[in-house]
């Protein structure tokens, strides 16, 4: 997907492991790990908030466009 | 009552299933192991006799093969039946499981619809083929049914309809 989630690096500048983070907003580190891996479709708003507000970053430090192809529909059925 | 989770009606109809399952199971047994009876034994004659098979002469009925083909028909007719209520049984599990839209039971409803349609083929090809292979018997009419085959259709836009609520299931799983 051309939308990349920067967890890995704003986690890494912040010195705040993946479990701390999962505490803090309320989300599961298997959600999290998506969010990391690039596999989610979508990210509500109150969890780009939660992150945002425990991250103290702004959407557009957590969320980059890179321009590429857009996914392909999964042929999972 | 509820329809769908644990205790509900679909926990019902799955039970129910299990039954019927077991029971067409038991019948494709009895059905196998007679064609091959039919194939390996001497029909007497006298038993024969007291047998009645629609549409089908009674001196046909001592020939083994005959008997072997007409079973191993209605075999592979009553198997497809059960594959229909195996899958039906699958996707019952799924609904007593609260989850209708798995992405399994698409490919299982697209296969019940193929089966039904399989085994409403085979229906006109059996009406065809009992004039040809028994001559003398009496021809049973194989009526077109419009009922059946609008079933079908219908299973087939209930496969699209979980397809498509498997997409949004999915589409939810990874909206973070």
């Amino acid at each position: 997907m051309p939308i990349r989630v920067q967890l890995d690096r704003l986690l890494h500048d912040r010195r705040m492991s993946l479990t701390e983070l999962a505490d803090r907003v309320g989300v599961t580190i298997a959600n999290l790990s998506i969010l990391k891996t690039g596999k989610a479709r979508a990210m509500r708003f109150s969890t780009l908030d939660a992150l945002c507000r425990e991250l103290d970053c702004q959407p557009g430090d957590l969320l980059v466009f890179e321009p590429g192809p857009a996914d392909i529909e999964d042929e999972w059925v | 009552m509820r329809a769908l989770g644990p205790g509900s009606v679909s926990s019902l109809l799955k039970i129910v299933l299990d039954v019927v399952y077991g029971l067409m199971l038991f019948v494709v047994g009895v059905l196998v192991v007679a064609a091959i009876a039919a194939l390996l034994f001497k029909i007497d004659p006298a038993v024969v006799k007291q047998m009645s098979i629609d549409g089908l002469p009674a001196e046909r009925l001592t020939q083994g093969p005959v008997i072997a083909l007409l079973l191993t028909v209605v075999g592979l007719y009553v198997g497809g039946v059960t594959v229909v209520i195996h899958r039906l049984r699958q996707i019952f599990t799924t609904l007593t499981a609260g989850d209708p839209f798995h992405p399994d039971n698409v490919r299982r409803l697209r296969l019940i619809g193929l089966m039904l349609v399989t085994l409403e083929l085979t229906g006109y090809a059996i009406s065809a083929g009992q004039v040809w292979l028994f001559p003398g018997g009496t021809r049973e009419e194989t009526v077109f049914s419009l009922s059946s085959w609008f079933s079908i259709l219908v299973v087939f836009v209930l496969a699209e309809v979980f397809r498509e609520g498997a997409r949004l299931r999915r589409e939810a799983e990874l909206t973070i």
